[in-house]
Parts: C-alpha cells; structure tokens; sequence
C-alpha cells in the first residue's frame, strides 16, 4: 500500500468512527447528567441516578423483560422454522422453488404498517394481544425471510458429501440435523439470530399495535417517557440499557460477519 | 447446481408455510378484503369495489407524497450503496481492522428506531446537545422544524447513520468470500482497479447487493418511525410520506381507504421488487 493509500483509509475511518459514534457520546453524556431537579442535587451535574431510577421503576424494569422475552421467542421461531426450509431449498430442486424465494422476498419487503391493522384483530381474536408471544409471532413475517436466506447461504457452502456421509453413519434425519448439520454452520446460525435481533429489538410499529395494557417493550417504555417536562437524562439512560443487548449481541459475532458469506436470490 | 428434483422438499417448508400464513398471508388477504369496503366496525361494512382505490388515485397528495417517497428512497439508495461499497473495498485491503470496524459501522443498528431521532435530536438541540452548541458557537443556523430542506438532510442524515452498517457488512461479506486467487489472476492480466470491480467482484457480490438495495429500498420508501419522529411530515407536508399518510388514515378510523392505501403501497413495493429480480435474472442468462 502506498503512503497516499494509508493516509486515505486512516481519514476515511476516523470520519467514520466520529459521524458513527457522535449520537451515541452524546447519548452516554447526558444519560450520566441530571436533566431534572431531585431533592439534593443540582441538575447537569453528573451522577449514576438515572440509571438507578430505570432499575427502581417497575413499569420499566418490565418492559426489558418483554422485549428479552418476544426477541428470544422469534429468534427459536425463525432458526426452528427456517432451518429445514433452508435445507430443502439448498439440497433440492422441487416444482415453484423460484416462486416461492420470491414469494418470501415478496413477504419481507411488505411494509409493517400494511399488516398492523388486520393483525391486531386476528390476534386478538386468539388472545395475543398484550402477549410477548404475539409480538414475536408477527415478527417472523419480516425475519423467517432473512432466516431463510442467510441459513441457505451456510448450508449450500457445506457440500452435499458431508451429507451423504452422515446419512451412511447410520445418522437419522433429527440426529443428523442437531449434531451435524447445525454444528457445521453454527457460524452462519450466529449470523441469522443477529439479524432476527436487529429487526426484531428495534420494531416499533407492530410491537405497539399489539401491546395495548400490558407486555409493554423496551421501545414504548421509552416513548412513554416523554411528556410535558420530559427528563431527558432518564430517556437516555433507558437508550443507553437498551443498547446493551445489541452490543452484546454485536461482540458474539464480531467474527462470523467478517468470515464472508453470499446470499443468492 | 446439480441438486436432486424431488417435490418430497416442499414437506420441510411446511412450518415456514404455516407460519408465513399465519402472520402474513392471512393479514394481507385481510387488507385486501378490507379495501373493497366502507368498514364502520369489523362487523358492518359495505361492499364498495374500488372506490376507495379511484378516490386515492385521484387524489393530487398522494402522488404528491408518492413523489417525496421515491425521492427520498432514491437518495438513501444513492448515498448509501455507494458510499457502502466503497467502505468495504477500502477494509477489505485492510483485513487487520475488518472486525473492529465492522463493529463499529454495527452499533446503529441495534439502537430502537424511536430513539435514531430521539439522540439525533438531542445531538443537534442547541441547549444541551453537542453538535446543537458548536453549531450555535459557529453561527450556523439548523432549523430542522420549519426549513424543509434541513428536515430533509436530518432525515437523510441520520437514516445513512442508521444503515450504513448494513449495506458495509453484507458487502464485506460478499467481497470477503471471493478466494484471493481471482484478484491475484486479474492483476497479471493487468485490469485496472475498476475492471477488478467490475468484471470479478461485482458478479460475485450481487447477491448479497440486491438483497441489500432491496431492503434499503422498501425500508427508505416506506420510512415511518424517524420521518414521523423529527418534525412528523412537517413542515407544510415536506417530509410527509407514504406511510405517514397511511398511519393517519388508520388513525382517523377510516380502515378501508387506509386498506385500499397500503394495497396500492404494496404493489408499488413489489412491482419494483419483481422488475428488479427480472432484470437481474435476464442479465445472469446474458
């Protein structure tokens, strides 16, 4: 690399990380800072009390809770789900195997909003409403698509003859699935359960809809913060525990989204 | 691909299939079923065929914000892929730093959609945020609430912020399984920087591209939480839309025209969607 080259890519970086990490210092900052008077401390000093308040108020505390709990259900739905579609349209050909690829993109890029409504009257009709597993439910129209494409990426890179060979071990299908095949692409199951959590932590309008009373997520809690005399220090600190997750879910796979993979459509 | 025909596979789709049905299928049916009629409550509609649908076509603002969606869509899409690909050729020469950067270009993602506006909002508040002071210190006016190009450029701003790390990561990824002996056969040859792209990496990448330009297609054309959350379709219905409008449809209780709306926002998306997977398709064949 030439000194040029160097110089390129350390600016271009730095720009990077500093448009990246801006929103998020400026998060950390004031989720430390008192934005609000409490008895004994003068507000924009800097104190620990808002996140001592986000563990003393129940109403937030649930709602971690609720969002943890419909995340990890969608995640097990999608991998459950998505592994053996995967493995059919990896391994085989079959009548509308095209069609049905496109019909999930098809399914994927519809927008949330458009199914909100009908959504909430089918769920409440079986009672999911103010339900984690409603939510995580409905959330597999947008991530058992991903789940899908991802899953065959891994699976059609292991070559058929390992299959064959496992078969001719004596593996049944279900063995061979949880102590083969699964073991094999464990870099490619990191990737999809990181991708179901983006989309499913983060949804808004689907996990409001079917959150009336109660099973409040993470993301109403924090809208519900805001108000006439907003403390923004509180909202901040809430932003900042609800990132925990995903930072935690970034460091598991740090590697696995580096290896490479190619999606096929 | 030699893979087997056996329709015996269609078996292994069957909890995708009920599942899609369930929480997919089944609704959409449900809008379209909805957008044939004038619903006063579940119980009691009228069949009304496509009024609905000759109203809101008929309707100046709706091609008016379809025009701001497109527009907006087109943006993102021309900032954003680029501006990925590029960032990942630059990492992939420096394969050292791919983790930590990848990492980083990551954090946006899992950040809750409300909250993309709510720290940009706070970041450029010229009371307590820090952009918001140096800004003031410099003189420079943001007026995100009432100049309609600023919205814009905040909505534009932070929905790259968002992003980004999508567009990097799943090209990294695609660029990174190219075995390195392709590139090694392309420089002998003598291609220039540009003909590498082009000709090797290009193909071999475009999977994972167009399931990235699609979805940062459908999520910018159909962008709700962070237009709705800066200056909610303001100023004077700059930033409204389509989405914003279908949202206040539903909120007004007028469920069929809100129906017949997100009908016409989903044949938009797919026709798009169809044309660009037919035109890929006709280019893999040449």
């Amino acid at each position: 690399m030439s000194i040029r080259g160097v110089t390129l890519r350390i600016v271009v970086f730095s720009l990077l990380a500093i448009f990246i990490l801006l929103p998020f210092a400026q998060t950390v900052l004031l989720s430390v800072t008192l934005t609000l008077p409490r008895d004994g401390y003068e507000t924009g000093s800097l104190t620990l009390l808002n996140f001592i308040e986000v563990f003393k108020r129940p109403d937030l505390r649930a709602s971690i809770g609720n969002s943890l709990t419909y995340v990890s259900l969608n995640i097990v739905l999608c991998l459950a789900a998505g592994l053996p579609a995967a493995y059919a349209f990896a391994r085989y050909r079959f009548t509308g195997d095209r069609h049905m690829l496109f019909a999930l993109l098809a399914f994927r890029l519809t927008p949330p909003v458009v199914l909100s409504l009908p959504v909430f009257f089918l769920f409440a009709h079986f009672g999911l409403i103010n339900n984690p597993v409603g939510i995580a439910l409905v959330h597999c129209a947008f991530n058992l698509p991903i789940a899908i494409w991802i899953l065959e990426s891994f699976i059609s890179a292991v070559p058929r003859e390992y299959d064959e060979t496992c078969f001719i071990d004596g593996h049944s299908t279900p063995s061979f699935f949880f102590r083969r095949l699964i073991p094999a692409i464990a870099p490619g199951i990191g990737v999809t359960v990181f991708f179901c959590f983006i989309f499913s932590w983060v949804e808004v309008v689907l996990a409001r809809i079917l959150t009336v009373t109660a099973g409040k997520p993470i993301t109403m809690a924090i809208n519900a913060l805001y108000g006439f005399q907003t403390d923004i220090g509180l909202v901040m600190a809430m932003t900042v525990v609800s990132l925990i997750p995903g930072l935690a879910m970034i460091w598991f796979v740090r590697n696995h989204i580096a290896r490479g993979f190619v999606i096929r459509t | 691909m030699n893979n087997p025909y056996s329709n015996r596979a269609w078996w292994l789709l069957l909890p995708s299939l009920a599942l899609m049905g369930f929480v997919a299928v089944i609704p959409l049916m449900a809008v379209l079923n909805y957008s044939f009629h004038d619903v006063f409550t579940v119980n009691d509609a009228y069949w009304i065929g496509l009024e609905w649908y000759a109203e809101i076509i008929r309707d100046p603002s709706f091609w008016a914000s379809f025009g701001r969606s497109a527009l907006f869509s087109a943006i993102a899409l021309g900032v954003q892929v680029p501006l990925g690909i590029w960032l990942a050729l630059l990492l992939l020469k420096m394969s050292r730093f791919a983790v930590p950067v990848l990492m980083l270009v990551a954090l946006p993602l899992v950040v809750p959609w409300n909250m993309i506006a709510g720290m940009w909002l706070t970041l450029i508040n010229p009371e307590i945020g820090l952009a918001g002071k140096a800004m003031t210190a410099l003189g420079i006016t943001f007026d995100y609430k009432f100049n309609a190009l600023h919205t814009w450029l905040l909505i534009v701003l932070a929905d790259t912020w968002h992003w980004i790390g999508l567009v990097v990561i799943l090209s990294y990824a695609g660029l990174s399984a190219i075995p390195e002996p392709y590139r090694q056969a392309a420089a002998i040859d003598g291609a220039s920087r540009f003909a590498v792209f082009r000709h090797i990496e290009l193909p071999r990448i475009s999977g994972a591209l167009s399931i990235v330009i699609l979805l940062r297609f459908v999520d910018s054309f159909m962008i709700y939480t962070e237009a709705f959350s800066i200056n909610a379709g303001g100023p004077q219905d700059a930033t409204s839309f389509l989405s914003l409008e279908l949202a206040a449809d539903i909120g007004s209780y007028t469920y069929g025209r809100a129906a017949a709306r997100a009908m016409l926002n989903v044949l938009i998306v797919l026709t798009v969607a169809w044309a660009f997977v037919r035109i890929r398709s006709s280019e893999r064949v040449r």
